[in-house]
């Protein structure tokens, strides 16, 4: 059978730009690698969001992009999570944040001596919360403090500007880049044959990644349907600053949406998402945007179909509420890079890869939708379409037994780590009925000292790091350097 | 409204590891834990040979290596070695562990495929640390530094799973479970909500409680007798129902790992002990009588028989639900797979760990049970997928057992794991159960299922860099292996070797 031997990717956008750069790193040089790069893709990328989860820093790596790079060639800067403020109908606030596990004490994770101990508060425990609070960052490397090594850190980003390092690699790399616009995607037999660009030429392939954002101009053509889940407005723009703000996006609701801020190299970016019936209001809110867009939420039946993947908007959309849109973008990519088929006969990678998409999406929606199961902070257009649809019954699962006993229900390969789970559960103040029975068994003399000592260390620790602001400063100042 | 007493029904591995484990967890709190068992019925103790999550378990409950492994008669296990199972002639070893370090996120057999291609005659087992100590018959504790070959291997004991109950049986004594000679004879129920409220032993006690433990094994005397759980029959997939057993005098070198040999109607066990070496075979009545399997086990043993042989009849299956009321089943009473990969004693494990984990209080929230039925059916199912595809993966068909398997209709998530291998060795992943990628890979390379392709980002390395870094793999495995110990000369060495001289077969 003929080998695969040529693979074309469609768009101009950020799923683009990470999906030709992977590829062309990474497959052998026997794949020829074509991008398709139109100016026509990029309108959706703000629902990307301006959050990367804590994997960006290996996929990037993976890719040939290390992360002085990003930090000198882009206005990129470091994420502890997101900010949420004003939440719900209780005004919540709380660092969405990343760690690794927390502490087992006598086989009981930590979260249960919190309510055994009456404290209501989980976020002193966490030194990226406090840092994110405080806005001040240091790597967490493997010798240093103890504490500071438990934190994960993503990025803040402007979804038009971080691909700036992707496509200087793929100049460098192998990529046959081609600036024309599809004009006819040519199929047959539930396959693509070719597709006819704007500048007259026809390039055919043996596989396609349709990275066209959310018309998937390829995908759909093959007859797979769009999503028809609620639809979003976005409104983005950035404002100079002199200084960088926090190492963390905030988040705060409104009753048209919701609006988050992050702190780039020099500027904010404000991102401001509301239901289309509430244009007016979010605009009056917003103020003027560099850009703006609409898109419908959810997932097309199958991302690959026939010959063709679709990678990013093109197969779903998920509110940028979360780093989850980075993260699922980042997911797939990996996917695909281990499911690169053989030859045209790729049915069984497609029906891997499809499955994995499913699960993937299921689990990172469920996680955004999370943040919608609480008393409405409106009862408005937004907030009740958030609600509309009853939650998937994983998410049902993970509820009932996080508010019966404190217990994390997880399935297979999540997305969002146990941590995020008990930072969000906490955040949000849902609060178990019982905690497990065997955190009785240490004495209270004994488990509250332990937990004083920690939000203790943990407070000092947070005094000796530098703003946010002073450490990028010293950052890029020594990679240039060290550059030169 | 906290459970207050806890009655096991039924002592056996089960009951005793249950108990060890709940006394252990609960210890300090007032929950009384009581154990009634009958020295009149005889225990299966079906699984002499274990995984290597035994050692968590024991591990939790403080208990010492050494003076476990002394009182046990137990020897380490690297692995299962397989005979005859692709093809009549063949053998592999099923590892605890690894083959091979992952390169860029992709993992080294993938690389071990394209070698192949490239000529490269070097089995995959030569890359597992843990395959090269056993053939040795050498063993030392694993490494603790992931950068480093010592620590790509795991291991876990073969021991005497009697001496095991017993000895868990004095641990839970002296942590306050109380024992109860006797045999249940009526079981009250609650009229309104059906829940166990006591159990009526030969002798007249009534032992009342809030929540029932049962392991009284494959009758499960209260999920089944008295609550009709129902039970979901297996034997469509996996057929075999019946088993012989039957020790016999140790001959050879101590070898640190377990054997399962193919047969024509079922497969042979040998397990062996510091003091004898337990046999059985697993068989499927439809193809040979219980007469003639016993003739076939008492003609393949090593040495001669130090008992009469010990017949088993099992149907494979789970009970439709582990957790029913306040009833919570472990051991045989939850359900049954033939012990080919060791799994009996590890699913009682992941049974107690989990009712642990989700311990109830007298309200009985049905989101525990249902939540322990979730993770105890997955935990079922995908060892049953396991199990099942050392019969599928398989040249064999000399016989109408074999000839049975070649035609039957897989389960859609075993089929789907298959394709996906077989087409490019692609492993499809989870993260919840006991047998991960490198069980998988063992098992279809070892049964000749040799992938048509392999991961396409292989290519990207070149050939001379790929074949260096692969030789020195190799050559570090050898050189790790090379400075273990003898099996034997370390049980010395830690201290849990046997006292007592092997037993021999009265003339």
């Amino acid at each position: 059978m003929k080998p695969l031997e040529r693979i074309v990717v469609c768009g101009s956008g950020v799923a683009a730009h990470l999906t030709a750069v992977a590829l062309a790193r990474q497959l052998p040089p026997t794949i020829r690698i074509v991008w398709v790069n139109g100016a026509d893709s990029r309108d959706a990328d703000l629902f990307f969001g301006g959050v990367t989860a804590p994997s960006a820093y290996a996929f990037n790596l993976a890719a040939g992009i290390s992360e002085p790079r990003l930090m000198v060639d882009t206005d990129s800067t470091f994420s502890w999570g997101t900010h949420f403020r004003d939440w719900g109908a209780e005004n919540v606030s709380w660092v969405q944040c990343s760690h690794l596990a927390l502490p087992v004490i006598n086989g009981v994770l930590f979260h249960h001596y919190l309510w055994r101990l009456g404290i209501d508060q989980l976020e002193p425990f966490l030194t990226p919360a406090v840092a994110a609070r405080r806005g001040v960052f240091a790597h967490p490397v493997d010798k240093g403090p103890k504490l500071l090594t438990r934190a994960e850190y993503g990025y803040q980003i402007n979804p038009y500007s971080y691909v700036a390092p992707f496509a200087a690699a793929a100049r460098a790399l192998r990529v046959e880049t081609v600036t024309a616009e599809i004009s006819n995607v040519e199929c047959g037999e539930g396959t693509i044959s070719a597709l006819h660009l704007s500048d007259g030429r026809v390039i055919a392939a043996d596989l396609f990644v349709d990275c066209t954002g959310p018309d998937a101009r390829l995908l759909s053509r093959l007859g797979v349907e769009a999503p028809v889940g609620r639809r979003l407005r976005a409104a983005l723009s950035q404002v100079h600053t002199e200084k960088i703000g926090p190492p963390c996006r905030s988040v705060i609701a409104r009753d048209f949406g919701w609006q988050s801020e992050t702190s780039l190299k020099t500027s904010v970016a404000r991102l401001t998402v509301y239901a289309p019936e509430t244009e007016s209001e979010a605009i009056a809110a917003h103020g003027d945007a560099q850009h703006t867009g609409e898109i419908t939420l959810g997932r097309r039946a199958s991302a690959w179909m026939g010959n063709c993947v679709a990678i990013g908007h093109a197969a779903s959309v998920l509110e940028p509420l979360s780093h989850a849109p980075m993260l699922l973008l980042e997911r797939e990519i990996d996917r695909l890079l281990t499911l690169v088929p053989f030859s045209r006969d790729m049915s069984v990678e497609r029906r891997e890869y499809n499955r994995q998409g499913a699960e993937d999406y299921t689990h990172a929606e469920i996680f955004n939708r999370a943040l919608f199961e609480t008393p409405l902070k409106a009862q408005t257009d937004f907030w009740l379409a958030a609600r509309a649809e009853p939650p998937h019954e994983k998410l049902v699962q993970k509820l009932t037994q996080f508010e019966s006993r404190g217990l994390l229900a997880a399935f297979d390969l999540e997305p969002f780590t146990p941590e995020e789970w008990v930072i969000l559960h906490h955040g949000m103040r849902r609060r178990p009925l019982r905690y497990d029975r065997m955190a009785d068994r240490t004495p209270e003399g004994e488990v509250r000292p332990m937990f004083d000592t920690m939000r203790r260390e943990i407070e000092n620790l947070v005094k000796t790091m530098p703003t946010h602001n002073d450490y990028m400063i010293g950052l890029v100042r020594y990679l240039r350097q060290n550059q030169k | 409204m906290q459970i207050e007493r806890i009655c096991i029904v039924g002592g056996g591995t089960a009951g005793w590891m249950t108990a060890a484990a709940l006394s252990h967890k609960l210890k300090g709190l007032p929950v009384a834990i009581q154990l009634v068992e009958s020295d009149e019925i005889g225990t299966v103790g079906v699984g002499e040979a274990t995984l290597p999550h035994i050692r968590n378990f024991n591990n939790a409950l403080n208990i010492s290596e050494p003076a476990l492994m002394k009182a046990t008669e137990a020897t380490i296990k690297l692995g299962i070695e397989f005979c005859d199972w692709g093809r009549i002639g063949d053998r592999y070893i099923h590892p605890f562990g690894d083959f091979g370090p992952n390169v860029n996120g992709v993992p080294f057999y993938q690389f071990w495929l394209r070698l192949r291609e490239l000529g490269d005659s070097s089995r995959l087992d030569e890359y597992a640390l843990g395959i090269v100590l056993a053939e040795m018959g050498r063993f030392t504790m694993p490494g603790t530094d992931p950068a480093r070959v010592e620590s790509t291997f795991r291991y876990a004991y073969q021991f005497d799973a009697t001496r095991y109950a017993r000895f868990l049986r004095q641990y839970s004594e002296a942590n306050g479970v109380v024992r109860t000679e006797g045999k249940v004879v009526d079981v009250k129920l609650d009229s309104e909500s059906g829940f166990v409220e006591s159990v009526k032993l030969d002798r007249g006690d009534i032992l009342t409680a809030d929540l029932f433990v049962d392991c009284s094994g494959f009758r499960g005397l209260l999920i089944e007798q008295q609550l009709k759980t129902g039970y979901e029959d297996w034997s469509q997939w996996l057929p075999c129902n019946r088993a012989v057993a039957v020790p016999c005098e140790s001959r050879g070198p101590l070898l640190p790992l377990t054997r399962a040999t193919a047969r024509k109607s079922g497969w042979q066990w040998r397990i062996p002990l510091q003091h004898r070496v337990g046999n059985g075979l697993v068989y499927c009545s439809d193809f040979i009588s219980e007469d003639e399997a016993t003739e076939f086990i008492l003609g393949n043993l090593e040495g001669p028989a130090l008992a009469a042989p010990n017949k088993l009849r099992f149907t494979t299956g789970r009970r439709r639900l582990f957790w029913n009321k306040n009833v919570v089943a472990i051991g045989l009473s939850a359900g049954f797979l033939e012990p080919l990969e060791s799994t009996s004693i590890h699913l009682i494990h992941e049974g107690v760990t989990e009712l642990v984990q989700l311990f109830p209080d007298k309200r009985f929230a049905q989101s525990d049970a249902d939540e322990y039925n979730r993770r105890m059916g997955v935990n079922f199912e995908r060892v049953r997928d396991f199990l099942l595809l050392h019969y599928v993966a398989t040249q064999r068909d000399d016989s109408p057992m074999w000839q049975h398997f070649r035609n039957l209709k897989l389960t859609d998530s075993l089929q789907e794991k298959i394709d996906a291998w077989t087409t490019r060795g692609h492993i499809i992943k989870y993260e919840f159960g006991v047998f991960l990628p490198p069980s998988w890979i063992a098992v279809l390379i070892g049964q000749n299922l040799l992938p048509r392709g392999y991961d396409r980002r292989v290519d990207a390395a070149p050939k001379d860099v790929l074949i260096r870094n692969a030789a020195a793999i190799k050559q570090g495995v050898r050189a790790a292996a090379l400075k273990a110990p003898d099996h034997a000369a370390y049980l010395r060495q830690i201290g849990a070797a046997s006292d007592t001289a092997p037993m021999v077969a009265r003339a």
